[in-house]
């Protein structure tokens, strides 16, 4: 398939052609040309005003629920949606039914993805089962293509056994990815606890666990020298305890997601189970604290958590509700709302150059010979997510039928050009 | 006169002017309740479903009753014994009792918010009775009720609260209810059992040690231990909690003043309420029942749109 793209923004860093606007000529998956006036035959030609391109975007953390939970969404539905959403490659986790803890496992999802026009990398569980109790097979599950560790929705509680992946993993050069959650504390919690569940009569879920959680994780990385993403951070001190980790040098890193930068607890009026998650929406103050770390650097990259959840699973009382929301679609709209002044560069750091660095993925550099895994987006319009145009199995979104910013164009992936149906 | 809201959720959503159109219309009704004939008609056609995800004897039967003086057809669910127990969803019940043409829900659930839910989704009046660790109005109304009938007003009055605040709808709608109205408000109990965030939140003075706050209060509302709602161990005993934190008739008489007395019930006798206190003279206990059935037809009938 050959592509020409018109008059685009080109937005890399490490690109020659950084902010410069040019014609891209895609031949086979292949950056065949970029110059200021392509003219060749091509199958498509896209052109438009203001479309910036970028390498293909990256979610670290998303639930395709597929083995298992189909109802909720499937590797080719989790596809469509990530797809829409401008990413090119998703991190799917390993909370699945059977989980995602054995080679055989990573090997479903390896076969799976060659059929889809995205690249999906397993996340491997860090213990069999996700028990929390003992090491799954880990060199077993990289060597078949797990991209990183992580138990996921239920992170490893047990000190000595994070401690222990923590080591084990250094012989391989790959990553263990905690979400910030002490389960011990505020274990029946619903919200943030403050004076809001306070007011609501809602359980609350205290910041202390998930600093207990960071500051343990953050001396056992210290203990190990190994490497350990954050994600799904919601407060502020969360982010000064990483920042500090930084500057002394460990090798951590942190992820957001973009609903803990656009709403607060104050936003959950009426009980709304779509904004019930976890780690839950915290403070004003912790919001706009996380949006300051975005603009700073101190948070690497945005992560989805897309988690799908069907009708029943939301549409019933708060206390039942389960946790999470669905946001691979919304994800760059959602953002670009809350944090317009980000620059392009910024952007492409977030959404794809800082996790195919700290994720070993391949390197994808706009020039001429290189492989085409690209996001094409424009900051400026508008767009909704709805009934009609969502592509997930789920619907569970606090987004739906709100006004965002920016579009997606489309993407180039495997010699493939996605335009985006939805806008 | 009319209330501002379509259903009674909770004391949070009413305005002051709610509150004292609910008491009012309750005198009337506690008038007419002392009558040889004291039922009304008001209700006459009106269905009634009451909704009980979760045990209760006094606000089932004070509802009923409420229900029944005012001449209301009504229905009796009970979780236990119902499709609830076959893993039917909440909102699927409520809709097929609702295809049965019922026009008014009285609900107890266990959710905190299971009532805001069902008001999203079915056209019914719904009425709490008591959502969870939220809310439970119709009791906070009563109690203000019973206290306005011995004090006269609830400005100024000192109300502590005594007991488990964290696990009590009661406390939180008694802290909307006596905060609307101008009444002073302490809480008191163990700093495990009171919520970390209550004086911000609310606004509430916070005492742990059970006799400063009788000393400071004109009302002590004593709370139930809720055991069945403590999802993990917050206090060492029963026997350490009536120690520390049960109300004798030898601590009231060392405070050396008279203070009135009240609980919610059901009352765990030799726990946070001594026998001599729970059936001792400064005791209103039994007037708040019987208030209930009067504040509960207030409601009902206010809420009926009739």
């Amino acid at each position: 398939m050959n592509i020409v793209l018109k008059k685009i923004t080109i937005s890399d860093s490490k690109s020659p052609y950084n902010g410069l606007v040019k014609d891209v000529f895609i031949s086979n998956g292949i950056v065949a040309k970029i110059d200021d006036n392509i003219i060749v035959e091509a199958d498509k030609i896209v052109s438009g005003e203001n479309q910036i391109l970028s390498p293909g975007w990256v979610d670290i953390f998303s639930n395709f629920c597929d083995p298992g939970y189909e109802f909720k969404e499937t590797l080719n539905s989790g596809a469509a949606t990530a797809l829409a959403g401008g990413y090119t490659s998703v991190f799917t986790l390993p909370n699945t039914n059977p989980v995602v803890a054995t080679k055989s496992q990573v090997e479903y999802i390896v076969n799976a993805n060659q059929h889809l026009p995205i690249n999906i990398y397993p996340l491997g569980a860090i213990t069999k089962n996700i028990e929390g109790k003992e090491l799954a097979e880990m060199y077993d599950m990289q060597n078949s293509g797990a991209i990183a560790f992580t138990d996921g929705l239920k992170p490893v509680q047990n000190a000595e056994l994070v401690l222990k992946a923590l080591q084990y993993i250094k012989a391989t050069n790959t990553t263990i990815i905690q979400m910030p959650i002490d389960a011990t504390i505020g274990k029946h919690g619903l919200i943030n606890e403050g004076i809001h569940s306070t007011q609501m009569g809602l359980q609350g879920i205290p910041s202390i666990g998930e600093h207990l959680m960071i500051q343990r994780d953050i001396e056992l990385l210290r203990y190990t020298n190994s490497k350990l993403h954050i994600t799904g951070i919601s407060t502020a001190k969360s982010i000064e305890m990483i920042q500090q980790a930084k500057a002394e040098g460990l090798n951590i890193t942190c992820s957001v997601t973009p609903y803990h930068l656009f709403f607060c607890e104050e936003d959950i009026l009426n009980y709304d189970t779509n904004l019930k998650v976890n780690p839950p929406l915290r403070s004003h103050a912790d919001m706009m604290a996380l949006r300051n770390a975005v603009t700073d650097g101190t948070i690497d990259c945005i992560a989805s958590h897309h988690a799908p959840q069907d009708w029943d699973n939301k549409v019933c009382e708060f206390q039942n509700a389960s946790f999470g929301m669905i946001d691979l679609q919304t994800t760059f709209t959602a953002l670009q709302t809350v944090l317009p002044e980000l620059s392009n560069e910024k952007l492409t750091q977030l959404f794809s150059s800082n996790a195919r660095i700290i994720f070993n993925l391949p390197n994808v550099i706009i020039e001429e010979g290189a492989i085409a895994e690209l996001t094409l987006f424009s900051r400026t319009g508008n767009s909704t997510l709805t009934e009609s145009n969502n592509l997930s199995k789920s619907f569970n979104t606090p987004f739906a039928n709100k006004q965002l910013n920016g579009n997606i164009i489309g993407t180039i992936n495997k010699g493939i050009l996605s335009l985006n149906q939805t806008i | 006169m009319k209330l501002s809201t379509k259903h009674l959720l909770g004391i949070k959503d009413l305005t002051t002017e709610d509150i004292q159109l609910i008491l009012s219309t309750a005198t009337n009704f506690k008038d007419v309740l002392q009558r040889p004939v004291k039922k009304v008609p008001s209700l006459r056609d009106v269905t009634i479903v009451n909704l009980f995800y979760e045990n209760s004897t006094r606000t089932r039967f004070s509802f009923e009753l409420a229900e029944k003086r005012l001449s209301a057809d009504t229905l009796n669910f009970a979780a236990s014994n119902s499709s609830a127990a076959k893993g039917e969803t909440l909102l699927d019940t409520v809709n097929n009792i609702l295809s049965m043409k019922v026009d008014m829900v009285v609900m107890r659930h266990s959710a905190s918010g299971a009532p805001h839910f069902l008001s999203k989704h079915i056209p019914a009046a719904i009425i709490n009775a008591g959502d969870g660790i939220n809310e439970h109005p119709t009791q906070a109304l009563l109690d203000a009720f019973s206290m306005i009938e011995k004090f006269g007003s609830l400005k100024g009055l000192k109300v502590a609260i005594i007991g488990d605040i964290m696990h009590s709808r009661v406390a939180l709608s008694n802290i909307y209810l006596l905060k609307k109205m101008g009444a002073e408000i302490m809480v008191a109990g163990p700093p495990t059992l009171i919520p970390k965030y209550i004086t911000e939140a609310l606004g509430v003075r916070v005492e742990y040690n059970v006799k400063n706050a009788l000393q400071w209060c004109d009302v002590a509302n004593v709370l139930r231990i809720q055991l069945e709602r403590q999802n993990q161990p917050l206090f060492s005993s029963l026997r350490e909690y009536n120690l520390a934190y049960g109300i004798s008739r030898k601590l009231l008489e060392s405070i050396g003043k008279e203070i009135t007395i009240m609980h919610p019930g059901p009352i765990n006798r030799g726990v946070e309420l001594d026998s001599d206190v729970a059936d001792g003279p400064s005791s209103i206990v039994l007037n708040q029942v019987e208030n209930g059935v009067a504040v509960r037809m207030a409601v009902l009938y206010l809420l009926s749109g009739t």
